[in-house]
This record gives structure tokens, C-alpha cells and sequence, in this order.
């Protein structure tokens, strides 16, 4: 759909819109209280304004037509890897996060969230370290700037 | 030639369907265009699917608009049709929430819509542009009744909280004013002949001709306060008649004003290709399609089937489903080819035996979000008091649109505005909301613009794409680089597998796309079909 003022909209930045939106709402806060040990404040925003849209506010996910991915209790975040380049280059339907590393059309940029190295980061610790998932080791930022990002191509 | 009737005997629409079928239908799409016909529209009338195999049979996946398109014509054209839908209505994002509905998201959440009779709010698609012939032309074949949906209207609101004070200014004021303003910079530089040689002397005096009619400037080529900027921005005090009709004109707003507004961002909306009037919706909601279609289709279609598994043979297609209420119990359905018009979003998760490259177009293609909010008031004070008629309020804030109803006015009783239409990230927080959050933050937002919000809201029901079960997303969203790598793999008729549906389209997110993707597949697995030829 060719939205209007999509010529012009500025890309987006989750971080710009989340300082923006919390001002103004407290739902984030009461949906999900920053858990013990994650240490990570931006990382329980992300999560509870950005990814409980899909995979729900207590992380078990959802089954429609198809499902939503359970992220409390789930095995495959043992990968760090795996977690990160998922939130970076998104997986099937789920849209990229990261920030891409080649030109795309205006369209993206007017519809599409983008995240920084250090708030995927923040954001899969979080996710890491919570929800019945005990992951000890920390990832940063740096690490996560090393993996591939949209429009790279390791990343198609 | 035994023929002896001269070309001339040849009717025009002779002459189309033998381009038709001799050239298939890019070719008589050319040659319409070059006559005058279809010279703006991808939808080359109706599909042509004469000579079915006897006994031939489609399989189709998803009753919205691509799906049943394809089962119209389809059907039509002699094929056994069946069509597996996974909602318990025909229409898929073809949908109108009306008092009485249901609607319960993922997560859980059930919103029970309490509108008023004939009020509705349209959760997906809520206009067709008048070149979107194809749904238009269903609209017709199924008798759907349209009327003018108001795209642009001049008596709506620009809105940005930084700026005048947080007070919303009408679109007449600010297209006049920024038209105004930039014409008399324009005749100025022209004037001061500070335009590139490329403007002779003679385009110069027909520029500051044009200049001045757009812009309505004075004799001065200035645009001052006057009888003639008020007749295009209003009037302090607008003309009237007898001893009190003198008019008053009102005051312009500066240049400086009007650019740190960035109000100017929308004013372009009407020019878009696809909001350009005249723009239609179908009485009673746009859902009426979808409706008018299911009841054409009838038993063809197969409702609250969730299709978990695709497979296809050297003969024909089998699809396994199940009724979500009753999960455990396996069905199959087959047939000799398949057309899926399921959202790639979910058919990236079902299990299907496609070739390489198109498994990996439909795993390419991420879906956007997308967030609507409808709201009930206790009367349409935007009528009464604000005198908006249709159209829409554009704001920097959350909710991004407020879109008025074309229909209805003047009615008494309630009244429902989209109170909200949000995509990018406001649309991902909103999605993170439950129902009730978002329902009220659309009323707290929409109280900046409109303050009789509060006192006149009455109930609310809001709908977020990603939680939506039968899309998982709003639609799907291609980068430059995933068309150029995937979009021809996933249109490509895989051994007797056709997918369609706007994720199958250059026409992103409209049901245009729907339509014109399923018939251009439904074009090419006949095609297919009359090769193989008639079935025992």
C-alpha cells in the first residue's frame, strides 16, 4: 500500500520512539516488570513494546493459522548467535530489525523498526535471562555488530 | 480464408479476444492499451479460461479476495472447485467489524464489537481507488452497491503537537497558505530573473501567469490577506446573505510558521496515485465483498479448516487440514493442481514440497504491522460541530490518522471514526497493547485533536495485524533486494502448485494486487491444464 507521506517520513528508530512513547504510557511498565538479574532496563522495553506484539507478553507465543514461537523456556536461545541474527535479519515472517548495511527503498524505511547493535543486544539478553531462560553469559554490542545485518551478503 | 466477411466486420471486442487467445493476455493487454482501453489498470477484463479439461479440478487455499477470484472464474470456466478457508467467513482481510461480531486475537483476547446498527469499522482494506478495475469489476458481477469514499477533505485537520500551540489547522489553510507562499517566492526569483536560462522570456510571462492563478497572489504577485486568498483558504468571517453577509477576510499564516510546522508533509496525500479521486467503498463496509463472494461460492467453500500440510505428486495435490476445534482430526483434501492464496507469513510454517527456490521466496518475504482502531461516539460531532464530511486527519502523533466515515451523514444517534490507522513502529507498540490499551490511548491521543472525545466516546474495538490469527501480519513487505532475488520464484507455477495474493504483486497491500495475481496465476495453471488435457 502506498501510503501517504512515505516519501518523507524519516526512517524510524525504535529507540527515538520508544523514549517518545513511554512519556506517555505506562502500560509498558505494568505488562512487564524488568526482571531480576537482567540488568537490562532497554532490554525489558523492547521487549514489552516491540516483541510481546507477536510473542506475547509471558513469551509462550501463540498458534493461529500458523504460530508465534514460544521464547519462554526455549532451548535454541542457548545459541546467542541464533538469537541475535534473528532480531538483526528477521526469520520468514518476522521483519529485520537490525539496521540495514545496504540502500533500501523508502517504502522499508517508512514501515520497518530498527534497532542498534545495543539494543539487539540488550534486547536478547533480556530475553536471555528471563522467561524461565537461565543464559550466563552476556552478549554486547560489539559482538552483535560482527554478525551479519540486513542487506549484507551473508545476510541475502 | 474461405472468410469472405471484410475486417472491417471484425467488432473491437472480436479483435480482443483473438489477440486474446492467439497472444495470451500480454499481448492483448498491449493491444487494448494502444487502442485506449486499460491504459491504467494491470486488470485486462475478464480472464479468459475457455477449453477446461473435463473433469479438471483446483484445489484453492484461503477464501479472500485472491482466493475466491480464483474460484469464481474458476468454477466458472468448468473446473470442480474447492476451497479451504481457515476463518469461519468468507473474506480473509476483505472484513467489517460490526455490532454483534466477535473477535478474538491471538493471545487470547476477545473484543466483543457493541456499534450501533449499520455502524462498522473496516479493519483491513476501507477504499478502492477507481483504477482498481479488478474489484471493481467484482463489485459489479456480485452486485455490491459503492458509494464515494472521501479521500482528501479540505475541511479536515493537519495536526502536529510542536506546532501552533498543539492546535490542529485545517488543510484548506495550510494547502492555500504553502501553495501561496511558494508561488510568490517562485514569481519573485522569476521576476528577478533568477531562474536557469532553460526559462525564456516568453515561458516567463506564462509562468507568472500560472503562478498567480495557483497561488492566488495579487496584482503585485504577493499573497496578502485579500477576498481572493480567503476564497481559498476561508474566510475569518466566510460571505453570507443580507444586512449581515459582509465578509471578512482571514489572515495567512507566515512562511516561517508554515515550513517549521512540517504540516506541509501531508498535503500531497490526494496526488498519490492511489488516493486520487474518485475512490469508492461498498455500502455497508467493506466486508460486503467478501460476504457477496462466500454467498456466491456457497458450498464450494470449506470453512475452519487450518491447512497443515501441502503435498503435491506427478498427479495431483493433497492438502491435510484440520478443524481448529478439533485439532486431532487429520483431512485431505486433493485435486489436480493447487492454487494457495495462504499469507506467507503462515505458509512459510506449513510443510509443502515445492522446489528450492520457491520454498525460499516464500520464507523472504517479512509482514508489516499494522494497527486500526475503531471508535463509537454518542453523535458525530465532527459533523455538528466541526462540519467533516469524510475524509481525514492526518497528526504526528501515535495514532497517525483519523478518518471520518463517508457515509451516514447527518444521521442522528452514533457515530464511528477510525480513530487510529498506525503503521511502523507506533503500530508495533500498539500491537503490544491488549485491545482495551489501545482503544484507550486512541481515545487519549485523539482528544488532542478532537476535545469532545471524552465526553462523547462510547465504546471502542481495535485491531492489530501481527495478532491477527489468519495473517500473523498486515502484509508482506519486499525489500528491493528480495524482488530482484525471490518474487519471480514465488509467482512461477511450481510443478501444480500456483501461489497468489498480494504478497504475489507489485500492488503491495491493496486487494487490487489480490485480484490481479490470482488471475493472472489461475491464466497459467489452465494453461497447464488444457496441455495435460481432459481427465477420465
Amino acid at each position: 500500500m502506498t501510503h501517504p507521506s512515505i516519501h518523507r517520513l524519516p526512517r524510524f528508530r525504535a529507540a527515538a520512539v520508544l523514549t517518545a512513547l513511554i512519556g506517555c504510557t505506562a502500560h509498558a511498565d505494568a505488562a512487564v516488570a524488568p526482571a531480576e538479574g537482567s540488568g537490562s532496563s532497554s532490554g525489558a522495553r523492547i521487549f514489552s513494546h516491540i516483541c510481546q506484539g507477536c510473542h506475547m507478553p509471558d513469551a509462550h507465543g501463540a498458534v493461529g493459522a500458523g504460530h508465534y514461537p514460544q521464547l519462554a523456556g526455549d532451548a535454541a536461545l542457548a545459541s546467542w548467535q541464533y538469537a541475535a541474527t534473528t532480531v538483526l535479519n528477521g526469520r520468514k515472517g518476522m521483519p529485520p530489525f537490525g539496521r540495514p548495511g545496504a540502500g533500501y527503498s523508502g517504502f522499508l524505511n517508512f514501515v520497518m523498526v530498527y534497532l542498534t547493535d545495543a539494543e539487539v543486544a540488550d534486547v536478547v539478553n533480556y530475553v536471555r535471562s528471563n522467561f524461565g531462560n537461565h543464559f550466563k553469559e552476556t552478549v554486547t554490542a560489539a559482538q552483535v555488530s560482527a554478525l551479519a545485518h540486513p542487506g549484507t551478503p551473508a545476510a541475502h | 480464408m474461405n472468410d469472405d466477411r471484410a475486417p472491417s466486420a471484425l467488432s473491437r471486442r472480436d479483435l480482443f479476444r483473438m489477440i486474446g487467445i492467439t497472444a495470451g493476455s500480454a499481448a492483448m493487454y498491449q493491444a487494448m492499451s494502444a487502442l485506449g482501453f486499460a491504459a491504467d489498470s494491470p486488470y485486462a477484463g475478464p480472464v479468459d479460461l475457455q477449453h477446461a479439461p473435463r473433469g479438471a479440478s483446483v484445489l484453492i487455499l484461503g477464501a479472500g479476495m485472491a482466493g475466491m477470484t480464483a474460484a469464481y472464474e474458476l468454477r466458472n470456466a468448468g473446473y470442480r472447485v474447492q476451497v479451504l478457508e481457515f476463518n469461519g467467513r468468507a473474506g480473509g482481510r476483505n472484513w467489517s467489524l460490526r455490532g454483534g461480531d466477535r473477535y478474538t486475537e491471538l493471545g487470547g483476547a476477545v473484543q466483543e464489537c457493541v456499534f450501533d446498527k449499520d455502524l462498522y469499522i473496516n479493519p483491513g482494506p476501507w477504499r478502492i481507488p477507481h483504477h482498481h478495475r479488478g474489484m471493481l469489476h467484482y463489485c459489479k458481477m456480485l452486485g455490491v452497491p459503492l458509494e464515494a469514499f472521501v479521500q482528501v477533505n479540505y475541511q479536515a485537520y493537519l495536526h502536529n503537537s510542536g506546532a501552533f500551540g498543539g492546535k490542529p489547522q485545517r488543510y484548506r489553510e495550510i494547502k492555500a497558505d504553502y501553495q501561496g507562499h511558494v508561488a510568490e517566492l517562485l514569481a519573485k526569483a522569476t521576476r528577478q530573473n533568477a531562474l536557469d536560462s532553460g526559462v525564456s522570456k516568453e515561458d516567463q510571462e506564462k509562468l507568472l501567469e500560472s503562478l498567480r492563478e495557483w497561488g492566488a497572489l495579487d496584482g503585485n504577485f504577493q499573497y496578502l490577506a485579500s477576498d481572493e486568498t480567503s476564497d481559498r483558504r476561508g474566510f475569518k468571517k466566510p460571505p453570507g446573505g443580507g444586512l449581515s453577509a459582509r465578509p471578512t477576510p482571514s489572515e495567512p499564516i507566515g512562511l516561517t510558521d508554515l515550513l517549521k510546522s512540517d504540516l506541509w508533509q501531508n498535503i500531497p496525500n490526494g496526488d498519490i496515485y492511489d488516493m486520487q479521486t474518485a475512490l469508492f467503498q461498498p455500502v455497508g463496509g467493506m466486508g460486503r465483498i467478501g460476504e457477496a463472494f462466500g454467498r456466491e461460492l456457497g458450498p464450494l467453500i470449506r470453512y475452519n479448516s487450518k491447512v497443515v500440510d501441502i503435498r503435491q505428486d506427478d498427479r495431483g495435490v493433497s492438502a491435510t487440514y484440520v478443524d481448529p476445534a478439533n485439532p486431532d482430526a487429520r483431512m485431505t483434501a486433493r485435486a489436480d493442481w493447487c492454487l494457495c492464496t495462504i499469507p506467507l507469513s503462515i505458509l512459510a510454517q506449513i510443510p509443502m514440497n515445492v522446489s528450492p527456490a520457491m520454498a525460499r521466496a516464500i520464507s523472504a518475504v517479512p509482514y508489516a504491522s499494522a494497527v486500526k482502531v475503531g471508535l463509537q461516539f454518542k453523535r458525530r460531532f465532527w459533523e455538528e460541530d466541526e462540519h467533516i464530511y469524510g475524509g481525514i486527519s492526518y497528526t504526528n502523533l501515535p495514532i497517525l490518522n483519523i478518518g471520518y466515515p463517508s457515509t451516514g451523514y447527518h444521521s442522528g444517534g452514533k457515530g464511528v471514526l477510525l480513530g487510529a490507522y498506525i503503521w511502523g513502529p507506533h503500530a508495533m507498540e500498539f500491537t503490544a497493547m491488549s485491545p482495551a490499551e489501545r482503544v484507550r490511548k486512541a481515545v487519549e491521543y485523539g482528544s488532542q485533536i478532537h476535545p469532545q472525545y471524552p465526553a462523547e466516546f462510547d465504546n471502542g474495538v481495535a485491531v492489530a495485524w501481527h495478532r491477527s490469527p489468519f495473517t500473523m501480519g498486515c502484509f508482506g513487505i519486499w525489500s528491493d533486494a528480495a524482488r530482484a532475488a525471490h518474487y519471480d520464484d514465488l509467482c512461477r507455477v511450481d510443478g501444480r502448485i500456483a501461489l497468489a495474493g498480494e504478497h504475489a504483486s507489485f500492488i503491495t497491500a491493496w486487494q487490487e494486487g489480490a485480484v490481479t495475481s490470482a488471475l493472472d496465476a489461475v491464466g497459467r495453471l489452465h494453461q497447464r491444464a488444457v496441455a495435460e488435457g481432459d481427465k477420465a
